[in-house]
């Protein structure tokens, strides 16, 4: 083949930004999955099943209700509430743990076993001792972020660098200069790390108590209204909870980056 | 103190605290009504008696089922699609921020949904555990595909290696630890799957024995029942860290 030289593009060939881009192929994939899963719905499923369009009709409705409103904010409230009871706890728990040999052999097969096993397994025996009360909510949540916020911080804990202990020994540190000023900190990314799993954790525990509890609350929105037919009003309430767990999330990413620009994930 | 004294030292104050909680839950047993809280002993009667009486085999087998199933479909479904979102950038450009949420999404939202469009029976179960499980495979997978090192690729590439031949002989031995740290976050979600599936929707295995013994009030066996699940949760998990454990000796770098 002759070899003819290739001259220069006369046009620039269209590129298009790669932030563009990329928002385009997410915006995109959306509508194809949204697509797909009203598709499928009217195709195979029965017509009181959500769709997406009968989302976005219920919608408005549901937002401005105030049983939505106020189901809402009991789950938000409690969540919160477990969580920060759960990280309270988990922190000085884990703190002491890692620090001394005695309270880590004495407690480290408890806190494993009970973070190993799935907890919602004890709501209906909660039922026994709590009554059918927002009580037992707020003890399998806190009890939920308590877990993996203490199994972080003890690990954190447990590999703080001798030195820094040393260090601080040789300028006559106190004890609890050692635990909050340098092993606290130390362990703040594990913290952090702790506390996205406890985010997760509470958010299944509060509504699985809400489910079999039949509490006030998000959860039982769904339950209600997918009990009655109102499978697209439920659908709402779901969506409310993703965006919950996406915020709790995204804000413990955001912390993460802000406080710790020295931390880089291995 | 020598390191061998030392850890006599948290071996035997491991033991004393193991000895005090039984104590202590014996003791508490003991001096509440018996429709709230059981002793020890008689949580360890419970256990004997349901499983002499084949009660708690046969749940723990119809658990263990469904545990099984799901977690090996999500294990399958979530490697492959962490693979393909690895190796495919306008997949995982696209998939990337609904994987993320669907993974903070509380699954048992979607309950019941899965209810209304499955029914109760063990195909609707399944799919409630295997969408527990399939995030941490998925996002693990997809991580370590994601970080192979581009100079293995290109030695593979001058050899003309093939896209599957690359896929069998560079990514998936690369990958594979990683998938198994989510192997292990998986078991763990699909133990939740499978209680919560049992309890919500039709009532088998180790979850409606707990459903029915506390409509009876009978905590001395709903206690069992949870101890149960505990050693078995513990059981799995040290198969799931052992995975870990082993594929990790090959872990480059880190």
């Amino acid at each position: 083949m002759s070899a003819v030289p290739q001259s220069a593009p006369l046009v620039r060939p269209f590129v298009l930004n790669p932030g563009v881009r990329k928002l385009a192929i997410r915006i995109g994939t959306g509508i194809l999955l949204l697509a797909l899963w009203e598709g499928l719905v009217t195709w195979l499923a029965p017509s009181y099943v959500a769709r997406p369009s009968g989302v976005a009709r219920v919608l408005p409705r549901v937002v401005s209700s105030a049983e939505f409103r106020s189901d809402a904010k009991v789950t938000v409230v409690s969540v919160f509430e477990g969580l920060g009871i759960g990280v309270v706890l988990g922190v000085v728990v884990g703190l002491t743990m890692g620090r001394l040999r005695d309270v880590d052999a004495l407690l480290r097969f408890y806190v494993s076993s009970f973070f190993a096993m799935p907890l919602i397994a004890l709501v209906p025996v909660m039922t026994l001792w709590f009554g059918y009360t927002g009580t037992v909510r707020l003890v399998i949540v806190s009890f939920g972020a308590f877990l993996p916020v203490c199994l972080n911080v003890y690990d954190g804990t447990r590999k703080l660098p001798a030195q820094y202990v040393e260090v601080a020994d040789s300028y006559h540190a106190r004890w609890w200069n050692v635990w909050f000023g340098i092993a606290l900190p130390a362990s703040l990314p594990y913290l952090l790390a702790g506390f996205r799993l406890a985010a997760g954790r509470a958010l299944v525990a509060a509504v699985i108590a809400e489910y079999l509890v039949s509490l006030k609350g998000l959860g039982y929105f769904i339950l209600y209204d997918s009990r009655t037919f109102h499978q697209n009003e439920a659908a709402v309430a779901v969506i409310a909870l993703a965006l919950l767990g996406v915020a709790i999330n995204s804000a413990a990413g955001f912390a993460t980056r802000r406080l710790l620009p020295w931390y880089r994930p291995s | 103190m020598s390191f061998d004294a030392g850890r006599r030292r948290s071996l035997s104050v491991s033991l004393l605290g193991l000895v005090l909680g039984a104590g202590i839950w014996e003791y508490v047993g003991r001096h509440t009504q018996k429709s709230s809280f059981a002793s020890f002993s008689a949580t360890v009667s419970a256990l004997w008696h349901m499983t002499a009486s084949g009660e708690l085999p046969r749940a723990l087998r119809s658990s263990l089922e469904l545990f099984a199933a799901g977690l090996g479909i999500a294990i399958v479904i979530g490697f492959l699609l962490g693979l393909v979102m690895a190796r495919i950038e306008i997949v995982r450009t696209g998939l990337e921020p609904y994987v993320a949420m669907l993974y903070a999404t509380p699954m048992v939202a979607l309950i019941p949904a899965i209810l209304a469009m499955f029914g109760f029976e063990f195909r609707a179960k399944l799919i409630v555990v295997v969408m527990f499980g399939i995030w941490p495979v998925l996002i693990n997978t997809l991580e370590g595909a994601r970080s192979v090192n581009p100079e293995l690729i290109e030695v593979a590439k001058s050899y003309r290696s093939k896209e599957l031949q690359l896929w069998g002989h560079v990514i998936i031995p690369y990958t594979l630890p990683f998938t198994m740290t989510g192997v292990r976050q998986s078991i763990a979600r699909c133990l939740i799957g499978m209680i919560a599936s049992e309890f919500l929707l039709s009532a088998n295995g180790l979850g409606n024995l707990i459903l029915i013994y506390t409509q009876r009030f009978d905590t001395a066996h709903v206690l069992a029942a949870v101890l149960s699940i505990t050693l078995l949760a513990t059981l799995l998990m040290g198969i799931g860290r052992g995975l870990e454990n082993y594929f990790a000796r090959w872990k480059v770098g880190v």
